[in-house]
């Protein structure tokens, strides 16, 4: 394979147009970056039984995820060994078995092949099932109930892959004794623009709220103070660049003209919650605005009481297709569950009045990018560099808003699995 | 029950209305839309998917949607496209709505009639960007002062995968 190392200048904070318009460069990146980093499947809430499954995707690769007899869940691919027909079309439901629709064979939810037509008649009873079996994806492991999967089974644990990530995830997901439920639904979506463009804006980049979203100000949705920044730098306001490409945004914000009081009121007691479960450092945070992105694609982002979890799936260099879901805490009350949907909806999904103006930007960007003059110039990540500090009350390179030190971190990571032969 | 001539005459009055309506979206005058809903409105779309049959349960509570506003957030995303700076349509798309398929599906009274609808919706956007939106509405309309408005209206998208959304339906 191509050493594509150079595309990132790791000294002068650079980064070449090449990255996110090159179909080599895409192509490799398939197999040195989505096949050896832990993507994110599906959170533990939306397979509670036995039997549940769903199909996603881990990069462009089509997934069955299974939750067995046992309680185990395992990943296979949702390929027929026979002729490769996609499997399974459905996005979720419960089933023991799957059956190809093309020529029949049928394996149980452990990928073992149990039934193949004919097999007396045609085969004569010589194909060995135990070899055609599903094709499983080796590494499966979760984190407060988020499950991940590795095509590599040589990588690290998940607990070591996020690393010091987990301590920032865990102000969302272990809050609260019961932790966070998924909503049912899924916005999925098309997206113009290369995956590592909303990777990165999810890793750090807060820079963009005054520009991209200067709508949002003009209408009174929005801080108060018009800025998307918060006023306690370095403390409770700030970027953190963590280890292996993953990134943070951690900010407060009073809203003008209020959020809902129910909504209001249930915050204020997961704060209270929070307190008797984490550090103090930890607990002093629950409640801001979090973005953040583990390394590779998959994203979160909290704001007025909704979570939004996606991830960015590649679709070719130049374009994407996101998944999205809502989450809540587990004890959150009816009435705040509907207060924070209808806030996601309108803020962010297809039709959200922030998001719509970030998937402008995405596909822009690559439009601007493709042309063979425009991707020898490259593009700037200076912002901040060599300005990070270390906190001993938090972990990760902090800074406050803005910076583009964490997102520089994703091509410094990037640039980690592109290089070399 | 109502008569065929009434039957008539009430769809035909809706079919009117319904290409006023989408007149109204494709030709920006998105305030005068407005107009036509009740300050009651739940304006919604939710989610589809592929399930079994029989699985897709569109009443699930907190089921994900495209769209569930009232007329307070309905109103802020038109506020919003006329700010100058909602990206995602300056310069504005070219939109054009088709209505078809004009039902009274039930009446309530002289004064409460819903009304089903299939729309397909072209938006050309910016250089080579055209999305198509493909659907049916489901629509109550109550006659307040003369006037028919809108106090619910239902929005079924025939699609999983969807594109930016910055049209109305």
């Amino acid at each position: 394979m191509t050493d594509w190392a150079h595309l990132i200048d790791l000294e002068k904070c650079t980064v070449s147009p090449r990255v996110f318009v090159d179909e080599e460069v895409y192509r490799d990146e398939q197999e040195r970056v989505f096949g050896r980093c832990w993507l994110y499947l599906v959170h533990e809430s939306q397979l509670p039984n036995p039997g549940d499954f769903v199909t996603h995707y881990m990069g462009e690769e089509s997934v069955l995820v299974c939750r067995t007899a046992s309680g185990k869940i395992r990943v296979f691919l949702n390929s027929c060994r026979h002729r490769g027909t996609r499997m399974c079309r459905l996005d979720a439901g419960n089933a023991k078995a799957f059956t190809c629709p093309y020529h029949g064979w049928t394996y149980d939810n452990q990928g073992r092949l149990i039934g193949i037509p004919q097999f007396k008649e045609a085969y004569y009873e010589e194909l060995n099932r135990e070899d055609w079996g599903l094709i499983e994806v080796p590494r499966v492991e979760s984190f407060r109930g988020l499950v991940f999967a590795c095509f590599d089974e040589n990588a690290q644990s998940l607990d070591a892959y996020l690393g010091d990530m987990k301590w920032y995830l865990d102000l969302i997901f272990n809050k609260t004794k019961g932790g966070m439920v998924a909503l049912p639904g899924l916005h999925r979506w098309n997206l113009g623009g290369n995956w590592k463009l909303a990777a990165e804006q999810f890793n750090g980049d807060n820079y963009h709220t005054g520009a991209a979203h200067e709508s949002m100000l003009k209408i009174g949705l929005g801080p108060a103070n018009g800025q998307f920044l918060g006023d306690q730098p370095w403390v409770r306001d700030f970027e953190a660049k963590l280890d292996n490409g993953h990134g943070w945004i951690n900010f407060k914000i009073d809203m003008a003209g209020g959020v809902p009081t129910p909504l209001a009121q249930h915050m204020e007691r997961m704060q209270s919650t929070a307190r008797q479960r984490m550090t103090r450092a930890q607990s002093e945070l629950v409640g801001c605005v979090h973005v953040g992105n583990v390394f590779p694609n998959f994203s979160i982002l909290t704001f007025l009481g909704f979570l939004t979890i996606r991830v960015w799936h590649p679709r070719g260099p130049h374009n994407m297709e996101v998944y999205s879901w809502g989450m809540i805490e587990q004890e959150a009350p009816p009435e705040v569950v509907e207060i924070a949907r209808k806030m996601q909806i309108l803020t962010f999904s297809p039709s959200g009045i922030f998001e719509q103006d970030d998937g402008e930007m995405w596909g822009n960007s690559v439009k601007a990018l493709r042309g063979m003059h425009r991707r020898n110039f490259p593009l700037n990540y200076q912002m901040g560099a060599g300005h990070g500090r270390t906190d001993p009350d938090k972990p990760g390179l902090i800074h406050p808003p803005s910076t583009e030190i964490g997102i520089f971190g994703v091509y410094e990571q990037w640039q980690a699995l592109m290089g070399g032969a | 029950m109502m008569n065929a001539a009434d039957r008539i005459r009430l769809r035909h009055e809706f079919e009117e209305l319904l290409y006023h309506e989408a007149w109204l979206l494709d030709n920006d005058k998105l305030e005068e839309w407005l107009e036509l809903f009740t300050d009651t409105l739940r304006y919604w779309a939710p989610v589809r998917g592929n399930l079994e049959p029989g699985r897709e349960d569109l009443s699930r509570p907190h089921l994900l949607a495209h769209f569930d506003d009232d007329k307070t957030s309905l109103t802020l995303r038109v506020k919003r496209l006329r700010t100058g700076a909602a990206h995602a349509e300056e310069p504005r798309s070219r939109i054009r709505h088709f209505v078809s398929n004009v039902q009274i599906l039930e009446t309530d009274g002289p004064a409460r009639v819903k009304v089903g609808s299939n729309f397909q919706v072209f938006r050309s956007r910016w250089e080579g960007t055209e999305h198509l939106f493909v659907g049916c509405r489901e629509d109550w309309w109550r006659r307040i002062d003369n006037t028919w408005r809108n106090e619910e209206r239902f929005i079924l998208l025939d699609h999983n995968v969807l594109e930016n959304m910055t049209v109305f339906f």
